[in-house]
């Protein structure tokens, strides 16, 4: 507990009668990637932004490598790196001096902020772009390219705690895969790295935990395999509905089911390996009488946990063992 | 044997990263030079409406007086470069300014492991640097319009020249950082006619109704301009020391609502 670079303990934040954050803790170790995952309006930047003295908690404690950052802010920032949900604002430099500047605030002598600014142009393929201009009202650099930027200068020099919140947003998928393998890599060189995102399925390949919010509270926390519940043999069945159409699997009690959620016009079902022909017999049928547009068999994901967790109705105790109301009912009742 | 007993095996984890030790002088050149980057794109943008507002200043209020005289002329044109001061501070940085705070510029600052005050002390020597030519550009255009001879008190000009800015852009900062942003703009646009029509700047004082002549002797307005204009016209006009500590208590109070702006937490 005391070895972790930042632990937050009963954080509590309001704004107006929204419970932004309500009565949060958990820690993140050095060298430990902990992703945060939440809805829009979860509470994750609120969160983030108490971390680094930019919005002051309600009640709650937050320990950064040490340094209380709750009474002497400042003292917190020096352990922390973020890079915002907001584009860097670096119009009218290039990735490259951006980086460097960035580096050089983080106490890098110039020579050494120079190496950093192509190590990462290298680790991130940025070099087509390094030494291109940003312009005001977006011209110059892309949105990706701009938002890589301020990831190299989030990491632009080591930092006992680096928080990244949503840092693959427009990102294209070639380069989202060296984002994610960069910070994986500065968890593995001993930084503890808290990564907000809602891009569940992607994150989860370099998370060491996660923590959930939901509605300002955290709704579960622990590994990936632990979220995807323990039965690493379960499946997932998706149903695709037909618009405006019932969900089948809601009202047949033939089906073996244990988890169902349902998004638009998408239903998940969770199914253990073992009732796999029964479902897969069950969804053609429906297919076939034309009470679904189609189906699909794959192992369950970590997605389908999230999705189940935050559903209406879903609470963090019991939610991965019993069934999901799909939305409509939660809503009906 | 015995070597091979004293080693360790490698640690499986390294140890995590120092936290951020930047000297105070390397933080503020990291800053200054990413400031007038941002900023120095709108360089020319600047020089243009300073000159354009020095030539309707100088040559646009001269239609207004018929048969102007030399005395008019000069007072006039020495008021002008406070004009171009005060807009850059009170009107074009609480505009800056409120546009980093939407975009998010200026938390993305605040959140860096720098001394917050350094923020604001950055924005002060940019702007002051970025307002500056605007006497040069006001004395310039007066100069080819009424062909006038100044008699300048450097020490005093210089001096008058970087208070007023600091002035102005501490005012125009706290402005930014207190309102609202619609609210910030609004104020902003107000405080252009104000200084332009209502401030004795380009006219004596004494033109003013008696009560608005005591509203301006708490304004920092009069004081900057009867400041550069002492520094510009030596033999003319003078100073008082009551002008200096006007206009210091105005830049410390700005100062002090832009830094507690900074530094608070919402």
């Amino acid at each position: 507990m005391d070895d972790d670079v930042l632990r937050i303990t009963g954080l509590r934040r309001r704004f107006g009668r929204v419970l932004a954050n309500d009565d949060i803790s958990f820690g993140v170790r050095p060298g430990e990637v902990v992703g945060l995952l939440g809805h829009n309006g979860a509470g994750k930047t609120t969160l983030v932004s108490q971390v680094v003295g930019l919005i002051a908690p309600e009640a709650g404690h937050i320990s950064v490598g040490g340094a209380d950052a709750v009474r002497d802010p400042a003292a917190g920032r020096r352990h922390v790196a973020l890079q915002p949900q907001a584009q860097a604002p670096i119009d009218g430099l290039t990735p490259r001096s951006a980086i460097e500047i960035a580096g050089r605030l983080r106490g890098l002598s110039a020579r050494d902020a120079r190496a950093a600014a192509t190590a990462l142009a290298e680790e991130l393929d940025l070099g087509p772009w390094l030494d291109r201009r940003a312009l005001p009202e977006g011209g110059g650099l892309s949105g990706g390219i701009r938002r890589l930027t301020g990831f190299a200068m989030a990491v632009a020099a080591p930092t006992p705690l680096l928080i990244l919140d949503e840092p693959t947003n427009d990102i294209d998928a070639s380069r989202r895969r060296l984002l994610w393998d960069a910070v994986r890599r500065r968890g593995d060189l001993g930084s503890g790295v808290l990564l907000v995102t809602h891009n569940v399925a992607e994150a989860e390949r370099i998370v060491d935990e996660l923590v959930v919010l939901h509605r300002g509270r955290l709704l579960a926390q622990g590994t990936p395999a632990h979220l995807r519940g323990t039965h690493d043999s379960a499946l997932r069945l998706e149903l695709r509905l037909p618009p405006r159409g019932d969900d089948p699997s809601a009202r047949d009690p033939g089906l073996p089911v244990r988890r169902r959620v349902r998004t638009g016009r998408r239903t998940l079902l969770t199914v253990d390996a073992d009732d796999a022909d029964i479902a897969v017999a069950w969804a053609a049928s429906q297919h076939a009488s034309g009470r679904i547009e189609g189906y699909s068999l794959a192992p369950s994901s970590l997605e389908d946990a999230y999705l189940a967790l935050t559903a209406p109705g879903g609470s963090a105790d019991d939610v991965l063992e019993r069934d999901v109301p799909p939305l409509e009912e939660a809503r009906d009742a | 044997m015995h070597e091979a007993l004293t080693l360790t095996a490698p640690s499986s984890e390294p140890p995590p990263p120092a936290p951020v030790q930047v000297s105070l002088w390397a933080g503020f050149r990291a800053l200054l030079r990413w400031s007038l980057a941002s900023i120095g794109a709108m360089l020319p943008l600047i020089v243009v409406i300073q000159s354009a507002l020095a030539a309707g200043i100088v040559v646009g209020f001269g239609f207004l007086i018929p048969d102007i005289t030399p005395d008019s002329a000069l007072f006039l044109s020495s008021g002008a470069p406070t004009i171009l001061l005060l807009t850059v501070g009170l009107v074009i940085v609480p505009q800056g300014v409120s546009r980093a705070r939407a975009s998010g510029a200026l938390d993305f600052q605040r959140a860096l492991p720098v001394s917050r005050p350094l923020l604001l002390l950055v924005d002060l020597v940019v702007w002051t640097l970025i307002a500056l030519p605007g006497v040069v550009i006001g004395l310039l255009v007066a100069w080819l319009r009424y062909d006038l001879s100044y008699s300048f008190d450097w020490p005093l000009l210089v001096l008058a020249s970087i208070l007023v800015t600091t002035m102005a852009t501490a005012v125009g900062f706290a402005i930014a950082v207190s309102l609202p942003a619609m609210l910030a703009q609004l104020v902003s646009q107000v405080l252009v006619f104000f200084v332009l029509l209502f401030s004795p700047i380009t006219f004596p004082a004494s033109q003013l109704p008696e009560w608005f002549q005591a509203v301006h002797r708490f304004l920092p307005i009069q004081p900057a301009a009867e400041l550069l204009r002492a520094g510009i016209a030596s033999t003319e006009f003078t100073a008082q020391g009551r002008d200096l500590a006007v206009l210091g208590l105005w830049t410390a109070a700005g100062l002090l609502v832009s830094m507690r702006a900074l530094v608070r937490r919402r």
